[in-house]
């Protein structure tokens, strides 16, 4: 085993260009593999960030029949005592905070924004006492700042006030239906504008105080939510479960960010399903490069291998040989794999790719601003590194199988 | 000690039938320094090939020490090969990437000798060949005769009954030659090893004890020589 060893590991000095070329194919794969796996995980682990800080929070408390509603978002399906679950949370260590979310019309007029027109919007009302103990919309005012608590003002999202032409002092007109059905214009002054992290929060967001919705609303202390912060590392379906049994009633229920935000885990999936079929298709490129590489090497030494069977060397024992070959191959080209990996990783992850101004107005799915970040997953590195030796090996034996199918008198002969 | 009988072998290439042996049948002794001459397409590697058990015959048996070797099954052969059998080819045949005691130790350790054995029976060898110093020097940095030397080595270091040899000297000059086939007599002397060699060169004829002449697949003359 040692001698086969060692005729595997000097042959690789017999054709160092070629072994380099092939070593780097295979580098190249699994600097792919590394650079795609990081760049998803960073998606992914940024995107769940961002909709926990900026759109679902860790759970949320609805009334019952809420979900199915929701896209109608429904006034008078509503938790009419948001304060004494808030209260009861409070008591036991978990932070929560009371929100009205409602659809309306967003009215603009030519005084300010140069034209007449409307649109539709969903508009959240916040306690601004309390919002940012479980959002983090704290750090993402951009111009302004957060409305007081009975002022008719809102904030908004950064990229509809670019759209839209808004300005800091500008005022807008919201219409829509009050709990009960009745019809109510609210006119509101832009005091600020919020940039976050989170693209779906800065296409759509427009936020008032929630006392004011309340009393425009006639929605007297009810609330469409309450949502809850749970610390990172919480068990989250274990915490939704306690918690509904903390709450105790009937016409309530705790709902996880997991299952708020399944249409997006449903497309992260896909997008990994699809990322995956593309990490298949380098390593097939990689794979037939080495065998086209082993084949050409077997085929060269034709006649080496005649004298060896002649010798009495098992046909065993020479596909070893050049099994060890090709895993040499994959050792070099692993290791190579991984350390342009760990590079571009180390870049990836400090620096990430600033895609926002090619995307800004596509939504990819991911919660992600501009700059994709990856994030460093040894697990994968370990795995690329053993995949890298393991598929070498794995595809020399088809080269070498077709070899020692030649007769040895062929094989002797061979020029 | 090898017992030909009969022995024929036909090469289908398409269509075509080449009758490469017509029914050879010799009886070889222990010890024989034999040469089997011929001109080209005569049949005189493939009976050497056979002898080798590295070609299957359609006809006729051969038997190595009263063992039907011609009956065997591949790996049955590889390993009769691997304990009883030296080559010596023509082109040399050495690994380049390996020095000159690596090509020679390879063969001991496809036996699972042991380090120290597998070292001390290489130099041995190389120094018996003449290559004392030149262990450390891979095939590029030798000569063809050295090179030849390296494979003889090869051959002899299992100390098999039976070394078979084609066309040993064609590819080196007619005084390396000479030196060749007067080491390989010097070892056929001192280790009783048959040598069988193939040739169509008459000063490499000169050296056999015993030659056996083949013509188109025919045994056509077979003379010992006295010494």
């Amino acid at each position: 085993m040692k001698f086969l060893i060692s005729l595997a590991f000097k042959n690789l000095t017999r054709y160092k260009r070629r072994t380099l070329i092939t070593a780097g194919a295979i580098a190249f794969g699994l600097m792919m593999y590394i650079f795609i796996d990081s760049l998803l995980l960073g998606l992914e682990i940024e995107s769940v960030r961002n909709l926990k800080w900026y759109e679902t929070a860790s759970a949320r408390v609805l009334n019952e029949d809420y979900w199915e509603n929701r896209f109608q978002r429904p006034l008078d399906i509503n938790i009419p005592d948001p304060d004494s679950i808030i209260s009861k949370l409070d008591k036991n260590g978990i932070k929560a905070t009371k929100r009205i979310e409602f659809s309306g019309d967003l009215i603009l007029n030519s005084f300010d924004f140069g034209e007449d027109g409307n649109m539709s919007v969903i508009v959240t009302a916040i306690d601004p006492k309390k919002d940012f103990d479980v959002f983090n919309f704290d750090s993402t005012i951009q111009q302004g700042r957060f409305p007081e608590e009975d002022e008719d003002a809102v904030v908004m999202g950064s990229w509809l006030a670019e759209d839209i032409g808004a300005e800091l002092g500008y005022w807008i007109t919201i219409v829509t239906r009050g709990n009960g059905g009745f019809y109510e214009a609210m006119d509101m002054e832009i005091v600020g504008i919020v940039n976050c992290p989170n693209p779906n929060v800065n296409r759509t967001l427009i936020m008032m105080p929630i006392a004011v919705a309340d009393e425009y609303l006639a929605m007297e202390g009810a609330s469409t939510e309450v949502n809850i912060k749970l610390p990172e590392s919480a068990d989250i379906d274990a915490e939704v479960i306690r918690i509904q049994n903390l709450l105790n009633e009937d016409n309530l229920t705790v709902m996880s960010w997991k299952s708020m935000a399944a249409d997006y885990l449903a497309i992260a999936e896909a997008k990994r399903g699809g990322t995956s079929m593309i990490l298949f298709l380098v390593f097939l490129i990689a794979a037939v490069g080495i065998s086209n590489t082993m084949l050409m090497a077997i085929f060269e030494r034709i006649r080496e291998l005649g004298m060896m069977r002649s010798l009495g060397m098992s046909d065993k024992k020479i596909r070893i040989a050049f099994m060890f070959e090709a895993a040499g191959i994959g050792l070099i080209g692993s290791i190579m794999g991984v350390i342009l990996g760990i590079v571009i990783n180390f870049w990836i992850v400090n620096y990430g790719i600033n895609y926002g101004d090619v995307y800004r107005d596509m939504d990819i799915g991911y919660r992600v601003q501009a700059i994709i970040r990856g994030a460093w997953n040894f697990k994968t590195m370990g795995i690329a590194f053993f995949a890298g030796i393991f598929i070498s090996t794995l595809v020399a034996f088809f080269p070498t199988k077709r070899a020692l199918k030649m007769d040895i008198p062929s094989c002797l002969r061979h020029q | 000690m090898i017992a030909v009988k009969d022995v024929k072998r036909i090469y289908k290439t398409g269509e075509t039938e080449v009758n490469a042996l017509r029914g050879v049948s010799l009886n070889i002794e222990k010890g024989e320094f034999m040469s089997i001459a011929g001109p080209s397409g005569s049949g005189k590697t493939t009976l050497l090939n056979l002898i080798g058990c590295i070609d299957k015959m359609d006809e006729g048996e051969i038997s190595i020490k009263d063992v039907a070797v011609s009956k065997m099954k591949k790996k049955e052969k590889t390993n009769f090969r691997r304990e009883n059998l030296g080559f010596i080819f023509q082109t040399y045949n050495l690994i380049p990437v390996l020095t000159a005691y690596e090509n020679v130790a390879f063969v001991l350790s496809l036996l699972n000798l042991g380090e120290k054995e597998i070292k001390d029976r290489t130099m041995a060898i190389l120094k018996e060949v003449g290559l004392q110093g030149m262990e450390h020097r891979r095939p590029g940095k030798l000569s063809g005769g050295q090179q030849q030397r390296v494979a003889i080595a090869r051959a002899l270091i299992k100390n098999p009954e039976i070394v078979l040899a084609d066309e040993p000297t064609a590819n080196l000059d007619s005084d390396t030659g000479k030196e060749i086939l007067g080491l390989m007599k010097q070892m056929n002397e001192k280790h009783k090893t048959t040598f069988i060699f193939s040739t169509h060169d008459k000063m490499v004829m000169d050296y056999a004890s015993r030659l056996v002449m083949l013509h188109d697949g025919q045994i056509q003359s077979d003379r010992k020589r006295r010494e």
